[in-house]
Protein backbone atom coordinates (compact mmCIF):
# COMPACT_ATOMS: atom_id res chain seq x y z
CA UNK A 1 0.00 0.00 0.00
CA UNK A 2 1.43 3.43 -0.84
CA UNK A 3 1.22 6.26 1.64
CA UNK A 4 -1.56 7.79 -0.45
CA UNK A 5 -3.78 4.76 0.10
CA UNK A 6 -3.45 4.74 3.88
CA UNK A 7 -6.38 5.69 6.08
CA UNK A 8 -6.09 9.31 7.21
CA UNK A 9 -5.99 10.28 10.88
CA UNK A 10 -5.79 13.90 12.02
CA UNK A 11 -4.33 14.99 15.36
CA UNK A 12 -4.42 18.74 15.78
CA UNK A 13 -4.29 21.61 18.21
CA UNK A 14 -7.75 22.96 18.93
CA UNK A 15 -6.61 26.32 17.55
CA UNK A 16 -7.20 24.90 14.04
CA UNK A 17 -10.59 23.35 14.73
CA UNK A 18 -12.78 25.61 12.62
CA UNK A 19 -10.31 25.69 9.73
CA UNK A 20 -9.78 21.94 9.57
CA UNK A 21 -13.47 21.22 9.88
CA UNK A 22 -14.14 23.59 7.02
CA UNK A 23 -11.56 22.05 4.71
CA UNK A 24 -11.41 18.34 5.48
CA UNK A 25 -13.89 15.91 3.93
CA UNK A 26 -16.72 15.28 6.36
CA UNK A 27 -15.81 11.67 7.11
CA UNK A 28 -12.30 12.69 8.19
CA UNK A 29 -13.34 15.93 9.91
CA UNK A 30 -15.66 14.15 12.30
CA UNK A 31 -12.84 11.93 13.53
CA UNK A 32 -10.19 14.59 14.23
CA UNK A 33 -8.53 14.33 17.61
CA UNK A 34 -8.25 17.87 18.92
CA UNK A 35 -5.71 18.52 21.62
CA UNK A 36 -5.76 21.16 24.35
CA UNK A 37 -4.50 24.65 23.64
CA UNK A 38 -1.43 25.65 25.48
CA UNK A 39 0.32 22.27 25.61
CA UNK A 40 3.28 24.06 24.00
CA UNK A 41 3.91 26.02 27.18
CA UNK A 42 5.74 22.97 28.41
CA UNK A 43 6.98 21.55 25.11
CA UNK A 44 7.73 18.13 26.64
CA UNK A 45 4.04 17.79 27.53
CA UNK A 46 3.15 18.49 23.92
CA UNK A 47 5.60 15.85 22.71
CA UNK A 48 4.29 13.24 25.13
CA UNK A 49 0.61 13.97 24.46
CA UNK A 50 0.93 13.87 20.68
CA UNK A 51 3.11 10.75 20.81
CA UNK A 52 0.50 9.06 22.98
CA UNK A 53 -2.19 9.79 20.38
CA UNK A 54 0.02 8.48 17.57
CA UNK A 55 0.80 5.32 19.52
CA UNK A 56 -2.91 4.72 20.09
CA UNK A 57 -3.51 4.39 16.34
CA UNK A 58 -3.11 0.69 15.54
CA UNK A 59 -3.58 0.43 11.81
CA UNK A 60 -0.72 1.91 9.74
CA UNK A 61 -2.08 5.32 8.74
CA UNK A 62 -1.27 8.68 7.27
CA UNK A 63 -1.30 10.84 10.38
CA UNK A 64 -1.71 14.54 9.72
CA UNK A 65 -0.41 16.66 12.57
CA UNK A 66 -2.10 20.04 12.91
CA UNK A 67 0.90 21.55 14.62
CA UNK A 68 4.02 23.54 13.90
CA UNK A 69 7.33 22.91 15.59
CA UNK A 70 5.74 24.73 18.57
CA UNK A 71 8.74 25.55 20.74
CA UNK A 72 10.25 22.14 19.87
CA UNK A 73 7.11 20.37 21.06
CA UNK A 74 7.21 18.18 17.95
CA UNK A 75 10.94 17.50 18.18
CA UNK A 76 11.56 13.80 18.77
CA UNK A 77 8.09 12.52 17.88
CA UNK A 78 8.33 9.07 16.32
CA UNK A 79 6.19 7.93 13.42
CA UNK A 80 6.20 4.23 14.48
CA UNK A 81 4.30 2.26 11.79
CA UNK A 82 2.70 5.41 10.39
CA UNK A 83 3.50 8.11 7.87
CA UNK A 84 3.40 11.61 9.35
CA UNK A 85 2.49 14.78 7.49
CA UNK A 86 3.39 18.04 9.23
CA UNK A 87 3.24 21.67 8.11
CA UNK A 88 6.79 23.02 8.20
CA UNK A 89 5.96 26.04 10.34
CA UNK A 90 7.36 27.38 13.58
CA UNK A 91 3.99 27.63 15.27
CA UNK A 92 0.29 28.23 14.80
CA UNK A 93 0.73 31.91 14.03
CA UNK A 94 2.68 31.10 10.87
CA UNK A 95 -0.08 28.70 9.84
CA UNK A 96 -2.83 31.17 10.66
CA UNK A 97 -1.08 33.95 8.75
CA UNK A 98 -0.86 31.64 5.74
CA UNK A 99 2.88 31.16 5.33
CA UNK A 100 6.24 31.08 7.06
CA UNK A 101 7.45 33.95 4.92
CA UNK A 102 4.58 36.15 6.04
CA UNK A 103 5.32 35.30 9.68
CA UNK A 104 9.02 36.05 9.34
CA UNK A 105 8.18 39.34 7.63
CA UNK A 106 6.02 40.26 10.61
CA UNK A 107 8.90 39.34 12.90
CA UNK A 108 11.23 41.62 11.03
CA UNK A 109 8.83 44.54 11.04
CA UNK A 110 8.09 44.25 14.78
CA UNK A 111 9.77 41.56 16.87
CA UNK A 112 7.86 42.51 20.02
CA UNK A 113 4.47 41.26 18.95
CA UNK A 114 1.94 39.37 21.04
CA UNK A 115 -0.62 37.59 18.86
CA UNK A 116 -4.23 37.03 19.83
CA UNK A 117 -6.32 34.50 17.95
CA UNK A 118 -9.85 33.21 18.25
CA UNK A 119 -8.76 29.95 19.82
CA UNK A 120 -6.26 31.60 22.11
CA UNK A 121 -8.81 34.18 23.29
CA UNK A 122 -11.40 31.51 23.95
CA UNK A 123 -9.37 29.03 25.89
CA UNK A 124 -5.76 30.05 25.96
CA UNK A 125 -4.19 32.95 27.75
CA UNK A 126 -3.41 36.61 27.23
CA UNK A 127 -1.55 39.20 29.29
CA UNK A 128 -4.73 40.38 31.02
CA UNK A 129 -5.79 36.86 31.98
CA UNK A 130 -2.26 36.16 33.12
CA UNK A 131 -2.22 39.29 35.27
CA UNK A 132 -5.45 38.26 36.98
CA UNK A 133 -4.07 34.80 37.65
CA UNK A 134 -0.87 36.26 39.09
CA UNK A 135 -2.84 38.68 41.27
CA UNK A 136 -4.72 35.83 42.82
CA UNK A 137 -1.63 33.74 43.33
CA UNK A 138 1.02 36.28 44.29
CA UNK A 139 -0.85 39.45 45.28
CA UNK A 140 -1.23 42.68 43.26
CA UNK A 141 2.25 44.07 43.86
CA UNK A 142 4.19 41.00 42.80
CA UNK A 143 1.75 40.49 39.92
CA UNK A 144 2.59 43.93 38.52
CA UNK A 145 6.29 43.28 38.83
CA UNK A 146 6.04 39.85 37.20
CA UNK A 147 4.04 41.22 34.28
CA UNK A 148 6.54 44.04 33.71
CA UNK A 149 9.41 41.56 33.70
CA UNK A 150 7.71 39.47 31.04
CA UNK A 151 6.17 42.05 28.74
CA UNK A 152 7.92 45.38 29.13
CA UNK A 153 9.77 45.03 25.82
CA UNK A 154 6.70 44.16 23.76
CA UNK A 155 5.51 46.83 21.33
CA UNK A 156 2.44 45.48 19.58
CA UNK A 157 -0.69 43.42 20.14
CA UNK A 158 -2.17 41.87 17.02
CA UNK A 159 -5.55 40.20 16.67
CA UNK A 160 -5.43 37.66 13.83
CA UNK A 161 -8.70 36.38 12.39
CA UNK A 162 -9.78 34.75 9.18
CA UNK A 163 -12.64 36.95 8.22
CA UNK A 164 -14.20 40.28 9.02
CA UNK A 165 -16.91 38.59 11.04
CA UNK A 166 -14.42 36.96 13.41
CA UNK A 167 -12.46 40.19 13.71
CA UNK A 168 -15.61 41.93 14.82
CA UNK A 169 -16.66 39.16 17.16
CA UNK A 170 -13.34 39.05 19.00
CA UNK A 171 -12.54 42.75 18.84
CA UNK A 172 -14.22 43.70 22.15
CA UNK A 173 -12.24 41.06 24.04
CA UNK A 174 -9.02 41.95 22.23
CA UNK A 175 -9.53 45.63 22.99
CA UNK A 176 -9.76 44.88 26.71
CA UNK A 177 -6.38 43.18 26.49
CA UNK A 178 -5.09 46.10 24.41
CA UNK A 179 -6.25 48.54 27.05
CA UNK A 180 -4.30 46.60 29.68
CA UNK A 181 -1.20 46.39 27.49
CA UNK A 182 -1.09 50.15 27.05
CA UNK A 183 0.95 50.24 30.28
CA UNK A 184 3.88 49.07 28.13
CA UNK A 185 2.94 51.41 25.26
CA UNK A 186 1.90 48.46 23.13
CA UNK A 187 -0.14 49.45 20.10
CA UNK A 188 -3.12 47.47 18.87
CA UNK A 189 -3.50 46.14 15.33
CA UNK A 190 -5.76 43.74 13.49
CA UNK A 191 -4.76 41.39 10.74
CA UNK A 192 -6.75 39.15 8.45
CA UNK A 193 -5.16 35.72 8.35
CA UNK A 194 -5.15 33.33 5.46
CA UNK A 195 -6.39 29.77 5.09
CA UNK A 196 -3.77 29.03 2.44
CA UNK A 197 -1.58 26.86 4.68
CA UNK A 198 -4.45 24.74 6.01
CA UNK A 199 -6.01 24.39 2.56
CA UNK A 200 -2.66 23.17 1.21
CA UNK A 201 -2.26 20.79 4.15
CA UNK A 202 -5.60 19.20 3.33
CA UNK A 203 -4.70 19.04 -0.35
CA UNK A 204 -1.34 17.37 0.39
CA UNK A 205 -3.00 14.93 2.80
CA UNK A 206 -5.11 13.79 -0.15
CA UNK A 207 -2.09 13.38 -2.40
CA UNK A 208 1.37 13.33 -0.84
CA UNK A 209 2.99 13.86 -4.23
CA UNK A 210 1.78 17.43 -4.02
CA UNK A 211 3.93 18.18 -0.99
CA UNK A 212 6.52 20.91 -1.41
CA UNK A 213 9.05 22.43 0.99
CA UNK A 214 6.23 23.73 3.20
CA UNK A 215 5.48 20.19 4.33
CA UNK A 216 7.41 17.53 6.14
CA UNK A 217 6.67 13.87 5.48
CA UNK A 218 8.10 11.37 7.95
CA UNK A 219 8.08 7.74 6.77
CA UNK A 220 7.38 4.77 9.07
CA UNK A 221 10.17 4.24 11.58
CA UNK A 222 11.18 7.90 11.34
CA UNK A 223 11.30 10.79 13.74
CA UNK A 224 10.50 14.50 13.60
CA UNK A 225 13.64 16.57 14.19
CA UNK A 226 14.05 20.26 14.89
CA UNK A 227 16.57 20.30 12.03
CA UNK A 228 13.72 19.49 9.62
CA UNK A 229 12.28 22.90 10.45
CA UNK A 230 15.36 24.95 11.14
CA UNK A 231 18.51 24.62 9.11
CA UNK A 232 21.88 25.24 10.69
CA UNK B 1 27.66 25.24 58.21
CA UNK B 2 25.64 22.84 56.07
CA UNK B 3 22.37 24.01 57.55
CA UNK B 4 22.67 27.66 56.58
CA UNK B 5 23.76 26.77 53.05
CA UNK B 6 20.76 24.46 52.69
CA UNK B 7 18.52 27.24 53.92
CA UNK B 8 20.03 29.62 51.40
CA UNK B 9 19.59 27.15 48.56
CA UNK B 10 15.93 26.60 49.51
CA UNK B 11 15.41 30.34 49.79
CA UNK B 12 16.59 30.81 46.19
CA UNK B 13 14.50 27.87 45.00
CA UNK B 14 11.39 29.29 46.67
CA UNK B 15 12.15 32.78 45.39
CA UNK B 16 12.08 34.55 48.75
CA UNK B 17 13.99 37.65 47.72
CA UNK B 18 13.37 39.41 51.04
CA UNK B 19 15.03 36.59 53.02
CA UNK B 20 18.17 36.02 50.94
CA UNK B 21 20.28 39.00 52.06
CA UNK B 22 19.77 38.04 55.73
CA UNK B 23 20.74 34.44 55.12
CA UNK B 24 23.82 35.45 53.12
CA UNK B 25 24.85 37.76 55.97
CA UNK B 26 24.27 34.99 58.51
CA UNK B 27 26.47 32.63 56.49
CA UNK B 28 29.19 35.28 56.31
CA UNK B 29 28.89 35.84 60.07
CA UNK B 30 29.37 32.11 60.59
CA UNK B 31 32.70 32.51 58.85
CA UNK B 32 31.84 30.63 55.68
CA UNK B 33 33.95 31.66 52.69
CA UNK B 34 32.03 33.83 50.18
CA UNK B 35 32.86 31.44 47.34
CA UNK B 36 31.45 28.53 49.33
CA UNK B 37 28.27 30.47 50.09
CA UNK B 38 27.84 31.08 46.40
CA UNK B 39 28.76 27.64 45.05
CA UNK B 40 27.35 25.39 47.77
CA UNK B 41 24.33 27.50 48.65
CA UNK B 42 22.97 29.90 46.07
CA UNK B 43 24.12 28.12 42.91
CA UNK B 44 22.71 24.81 44.18
CA UNK B 45 19.29 26.45 44.53
CA UNK B 46 19.49 28.14 41.15
CA UNK B 47 20.54 24.92 39.45
CA UNK B 48 17.46 23.21 40.82
CA UNK B 49 15.35 26.11 39.50
CA UNK B 50 16.81 25.55 36.03
CA UNK B 51 16.15 21.83 36.12
CA UNK B 52 12.58 22.21 37.35
CA UNK B 53 11.84 24.86 34.73
CA UNK B 54 13.03 22.58 31.93
CA UNK B 55 10.92 19.75 33.26
CA UNK B 56 7.84 21.97 33.48
CA UNK B 57 7.67 21.73 37.26
CA UNK B 58 8.32 25.44 37.62
CA UNK B 59 7.05 28.36 35.57
CA UNK B 60 8.23 31.80 34.51
CA UNK B 61 6.87 33.70 37.55
CA UNK B 62 8.63 31.37 39.98
CA UNK B 63 11.85 31.57 37.98
CA UNK B 64 11.64 35.37 38.04
CA UNK B 65 11.23 35.34 41.80
CA UNK B 66 14.18 32.99 42.21
CA UNK B 67 16.26 35.22 39.95
CA UNK B 68 15.33 38.19 42.12
CA UNK B 69 16.30 36.26 45.26
CA UNK B 70 19.64 35.41 43.63
CA UNK B 71 20.18 39.03 42.68
CA UNK B 72 19.41 40.32 46.20
CA UNK B 73 21.79 37.77 47.70
CA UNK B 74 24.55 38.69 45.28
CA UNK B 75 24.27 42.34 46.30
CA UNK B 76 25.52 41.35 49.76
CA UNK B 77 27.94 38.73 48.55
CA UNK B 78 29.59 40.57 45.65
CA UNK B 79 31.78 42.95 47.72
CA UNK B 80 32.82 40.01 49.90
CA UNK B 81 33.75 37.93 46.87
CA UNK B 82 35.89 40.79 45.57
CA UNK B 83 37.61 41.50 48.89
CA UNK B 84 38.23 37.79 49.48
CA UNK B 85 40.50 38.00 46.47
CA UNK B 86 38.37 36.19 43.91
CA UNK B 87 40.03 37.06 40.61
CA UNK B 88 38.29 37.83 37.36
CA UNK B 89 38.45 34.63 35.37
CA UNK B 90 37.45 36.07 32.01
CA UNK B 91 35.23 38.34 30.02
CA UNK B 92 31.90 37.40 28.44
CA UNK B 93 29.69 39.32 26.03
CA UNK B 94 26.01 38.35 26.31
CA UNK B 95 23.01 39.20 24.18
CA UNK B 96 19.60 38.03 23.02
CA UNK B 97 19.74 37.66 19.24
CA UNK B 98 18.01 39.70 16.56
CA UNK B 99 14.23 39.56 16.48
CA UNK B 100 13.97 38.31 20.03
CA UNK B 101 13.25 40.53 22.99
CA UNK B 102 13.18 37.96 25.75
CA UNK B 103 15.93 38.59 28.23
CA UNK B 104 14.96 36.93 31.50
CA UNK B 105 17.12 33.85 30.92
CA UNK B 106 19.98 35.79 29.39
CA UNK B 107 20.11 38.18 32.35
CA UNK B 108 20.13 35.23 34.69
CA UNK B 109 23.10 33.76 32.83
CA UNK B 110 24.77 37.16 33.25
CA UNK B 111 24.17 37.06 36.98
CA UNK B 112 25.54 33.53 37.30
CA UNK B 113 28.60 34.40 35.21
CA UNK B 114 29.26 37.46 37.30
CA UNK B 115 29.03 35.31 40.42
CA UNK B 116 31.43 32.84 38.83
CA UNK B 117 34.01 35.59 38.37
CA UNK B 118 33.43 36.87 34.85
CA UNK B 119 33.33 40.44 33.72
CA UNK B 120 29.95 40.52 31.98
CA UNK B 121 29.11 42.83 29.10
CA UNK B 122 25.37 42.59 28.60
CA UNK B 123 24.35 43.90 25.17
CA UNK B 124 20.61 43.57 25.82
CA UNK B 125 18.00 42.06 23.52
CA UNK B 126 17.20 42.12 19.78
CA UNK B 127 20.89 42.38 18.92
CA UNK B 128 21.92 42.16 15.29
CA UNK B 129 24.86 40.00 14.22
CA UNK B 130 26.81 43.21 13.57
CA UNK B 131 26.26 44.28 17.17
CA UNK B 132 27.92 41.08 18.42
CA UNK B 133 30.79 41.60 15.97
CA UNK B 134 31.26 45.20 17.11
CA UNK B 135 31.19 44.11 20.76
CA UNK B 136 33.89 41.51 20.14
CA UNK B 137 36.09 44.15 18.53
CA UNK B 138 35.48 46.62 21.32
CA UNK B 139 35.62 44.38 24.38
CA UNK B 140 37.86 41.49 23.26
CA UNK B 141 35.91 38.93 25.31
CA UNK B 142 36.89 35.31 25.87
CA UNK B 143 33.34 34.18 25.30
CA UNK B 144 30.25 35.32 23.43
CA UNK B 145 26.93 34.02 24.76
CA UNK B 146 23.76 34.16 22.68
CA UNK B 147 20.21 33.58 23.80
CA UNK B 148 16.84 33.08 22.05
CA UNK B 149 13.43 32.05 23.32
CA UNK B 150 11.75 31.32 20.01
CA UNK B 151 12.39 28.84 17.21
CA UNK B 152 11.75 31.71 14.79
CA UNK B 153 14.63 33.72 16.21
CA UNK B 154 17.14 30.98 17.04
CA UNK B 155 18.12 30.97 13.34
CA UNK B 156 19.72 34.32 14.05
CA UNK B 157 22.31 32.53 16.21
CA UNK B 158 23.64 30.79 13.11
CA UNK B 159 23.67 34.10 11.21
CA UNK B 160 25.60 35.72 14.04
CA UNK B 161 28.25 32.99 14.08
CA UNK B 162 28.64 33.45 10.30
CA UNK B 163 29.05 37.20 10.77
CA UNK B 164 31.71 36.59 13.43
CA UNK B 165 33.51 34.24 11.03
CA UNK B 166 33.29 36.71 8.17
CA UNK B 167 34.76 39.42 10.38
CA UNK B 168 37.73 37.10 10.96
CA UNK B 169 37.07 36.98 14.70
CA UNK B 170 35.86 33.41 15.15
CA UNK B 171 39.23 32.08 16.35
CA UNK B 172 39.56 34.58 19.15
CA UNK B 173 36.26 33.82 20.94
CA UNK B 174 34.32 30.82 22.15
CA UNK B 175 30.65 31.01 21.26
CA UNK B 176 28.03 29.52 23.56
CA UNK B 177 24.26 29.36 23.09
CA UNK B 178 21.18 28.75 25.20
CA UNK B 179 17.45 29.37 25.52
CA UNK B 180 14.28 27.32 25.56
CA UNK B 181 14.32 25.94 21.98
CA UNK B 182 18.09 25.42 21.80
CA UNK B 183 19.71 22.02 22.29
CA UNK B 184 23.12 20.43 21.81
CA UNK B 185 22.20 19.21 18.34
CA UNK B 186 21.36 22.75 17.21
CA UNK B 187 24.51 24.14 18.82
CA UNK B 188 26.56 21.58 16.89
CA UNK B 189 24.77 22.34 13.63
CA UNK B 190 25.51 26.06 13.76
CA UNK B 191 29.09 25.49 14.91
CA UNK B 192 28.84 26.86 18.44
CA UNK B 193 31.44 25.82 21.01
CA UNK B 194 28.89 24.84 23.60
CA UNK B 195 25.33 24.80 24.84
CA UNK B 196 24.00 25.43 28.33
CA UNK B 197 20.63 23.93 29.28
CA UNK B 198 20.06 26.47 32.05
CA UNK B 199 21.72 29.54 33.59
CA UNK B 200 23.97 27.55 35.92
CA UNK B 201 24.95 25.13 33.17
CA UNK B 202 25.75 28.17 31.00
CA UNK B 203 28.08 29.71 33.55
CA UNK B 204 29.71 26.31 34.26
CA UNK B 205 30.31 25.91 30.53
CA UNK B 206 31.83 29.39 30.33
CA UNK B 207 34.13 28.54 33.25
CA UNK B 208 35.21 25.30 31.59
CA UNK B 209 35.93 27.03 28.29
CA UNK B 210 38.18 29.68 29.81
CA UNK B 211 39.97 27.04 31.87
CA UNK B 212 40.69 25.02 28.72
CA UNK B 213 41.91 28.05 26.77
Amino acid sequence: MTANELPTVVIACRVFQHLLEAYLPHEIAERITFMDYGLHRVPTNLTLSVQEQIDAVEQPSLIVLGYGLCGNGLNGIKSRQHTLLVPRADDCIAILLGSREEYLREFESEPGTYYLTKGWLESGSDPLKEFNEYKEKYGPQDAEWLMDQQYQHYKRLVLVAHNQEDLERYRPQALKVAEFCRRWDMRYEEKLGSDRFIARLVEVAGDLDRADHDFLIVPPGGEIRQADFIGG
Amino acid sequence: MREILDKLSTCILEGKAEDTPGLVQQALDEGIAPKTILDDGMVVGMNEVGDRFRRGDMFVPEVLMSAEAMSEGLEILRPELVSSGAKLIGKIVLGTVQGDLHDIGKNLVGMMCEGAGFEVINLGFNQKPEAFVAAIKEHQPDIVGMSALLTTTMRSMGHTIKAIEEAGLRDQVKVIVGGAPVDQDFADRIGADGYGSNAVAGSELAKRLVAEA
